[in-house]
């Protein structure tokens, strides 16, 4: 049998993939949050028509499955639209838009579980929208999105795993490489697999810190 | 309901045809007009010009294109392309590509050449233009040595056969099928797993080319003791490195320097120095 002993070589080349992985996650994060604010904002506030519009957004980026998303831009939207975008571009791009519509329903919830009678009161005072939702809903919708949230930080980081197909070179494309070049098959992805391990759990460990910092004590006793 | 529907489906219909119809007229090349716009690498770069060659490869492939610890490629491959860069003063940029979609991304550019392990066939030839082949092999059929059944009694058995999904093995079972033979295929991403089935008794035999066997075995030789190539497939097949058609200029003197690199004793010291020769 090859010898383990081949993969310890290898380890610095598959860690050094944690970099291109936590840029995917990050870069997916954040254009997903900001899509998925927006989206659930217009959701919950917007006018019939845009909504109907949003909607067939966020269908089609939950109803298609990632690799058929990233050929589809690389190959095919980005060039047509004349962007040149590296495999890396497109992944965070593709990963961001279809995060940004699986938050929109996370934003979405958490602004609808805001008491609505705080939404009626902050009307009787006469607020307007703009200070209604940044000074009344946002403030405890965004505190109640965060258990939630931090579950899509660890399914988008197993998701990244499906950007090898652009050649983007994370953890799995590398753990492939080292497969055949070391003729092991379990050891690399079982490393893999801890390393994946580490990070969601690392993610949600941070995420977890922030709920509890941003937490208001009795603030959502009064929702169970 | 129902109206709309009849419209909007005549209306598709209708459109496709004529979508067609237009686009075969207009797309329909003239005699004396050539079919390819010049590309990068279409003509002689200019005086004084560094020539960069981006160079697509799949790291799955051993002896030809293997990743090393420090992320660069090494191989059969890697050696000629280095060899053929030397010559001409070229700088090569190594960019690893997944084997599915390795064709697209030559033709649009991401990548100037490939060379690992591609073998020359008719379907990849409409779209990517091959260098002069570099390389030969035929595609073998090996089983467990234990097994002590006949080549037509396995294929007929209704029992696994692993393949590469997607390789030329993959082909090859295709067509072993079509022709009536009796036995399930089983997919795998790569040749080393596809063995591994073999191994596992998961599959009962296992349909690869020459090329990856005969050096696999030589490194590994307690597997060489567990498996036996029950017979081969077929014709020889070639391995060469692929161009865009319109990139005349690069295939031509990537076709000298193989032959010069071919004609040359060195050329079987390369060979055996990974197995091959």
């Amino acid at each position: 049998m090859p010898s383990i002993y081949s993969f310890f070589r290898y380890i610095p080349f598959v860690v050094e993939g944690t970099l291109w992985t936590i840029s995917l996650v990050l870069g997916g994060l954040v254009i997903g949050f900001f899509i998925g604010l927006s989206l659930a904002l217009v959701q919950s506030f917007g006018g019939e028509r845009l909504k109907k519009m949003l909607n067939i957004y966020i269908w089609f980026f939950r109803g298609t499955p990632l690799l058929v998303l990233l050929s589809l831009f690389y190959w095919a939207v980005f060039p047509s639209l004349g962007l040149e975008l590296s495999p890396l571009e497109t992944s965070i791009a593709v990963l961001g838009m279809r995060s940004g519509a699986y938050q929109s329903q996370i934003f979405k919830d958490s602004i609808n579980s805001v008491d609505y009678g705080q939404i009626l009161a902050a009307r009787s005072i006469g607020m307007s929208n703009r200070k209604l939702i940044s000074y009344i809903v946002l403030p405890q919708a965004l505190r109640i999105s965060i258990p939630a949230w931090s579950n899509e930080y660890a399914v988008i980081l197993k998701d990244s795993a499906i950007c090898f197909a652009l050649g983007v070179m994370e953890i799995l494309t590398r753990v492939r490489y080292v497969s055949t070049a070391t003729g092991l098959a379990l050891l690399p992805y079982l490393f893999a697999g801890v390393l994946f391990f580490i990070l969601t759990f690392a993610g949600t460990g941070v995420m977890d810190f922030v709920y509890r910092r941003a937490k208001i004590p009795g603030m959502l006793e009064g929702l169970r | 309901m129902g109206k709309i529907l009849a419209f909007l489906l005549l209306g598709i219909v209708i459109g496709l045809a004529a979508g067609y119809l237009l686009v075969s007229s207009v797309t329909a090349p003239s005699q004396n007009k050539c079919l390819y716009e010049a590309g990068k690498f279409s003509g002689v770069p200019k005086k004084g010009e560094q020539v960069v060659v981006v160079y697509g490869f799949d790291a799955n492939y051993p002896p030809f294109t293997v990743m090393q610890p420090n992320g660069t490629p090494i191989g059969f491959d890697v050696d000629v392309v280095n060899m053929i860069a030397k010559k001409y003063g070229w700088k090569i940029i190594y960019k690893p590509w997944d084997w599915s979609t390795i064709v697209t991304a030559l033709e649009k550019g991401d990548l100037d050449i490939i060379a690992s392990g591609m073998t020359i066939t008719s379907a990849r030839s409409q779209k990517i233009w091959f260098s002069i082949p570099y390389y030969s092999y035929v595609h073998q059929i090996v089983a467990r040595r234990n097994d002590t059944r006949s080549l037509s009694k396995i294929l007929n058995s209704g029992d696994y056969i692993a393949v590469q999904s997607g390789s030329t093995a993959d082909e090859w079972a295709d067509r072993l099928l079509k022709a009536g033979y009796k036995f399930k295929k089983l997919g795998l991403g790569s040749y080393t797993s596809a063995l591994k089935a073999l191994l596992d008794g998961r599959a009962s035999a296992f349909i690869t080319d020459s090329a990856f066997l005969g050096p696999y075995l030589k490194k590994n030789p307690d597997i060489e003791n567990k498996v036996k190539v029950l017979g081969n497939l077929g014709a020889p097949y070639n391995y060469a490195i692929a161009t865009r058609p319109q990139d005349k200029w690069l295939r031509d003197k990537i076709n000298a320097a193989l032959e010069e690199l071919m004609d040359n004793p060195k050329w079987n010291e390369l060979l055996k120095k990974w197995g091959l020769g």
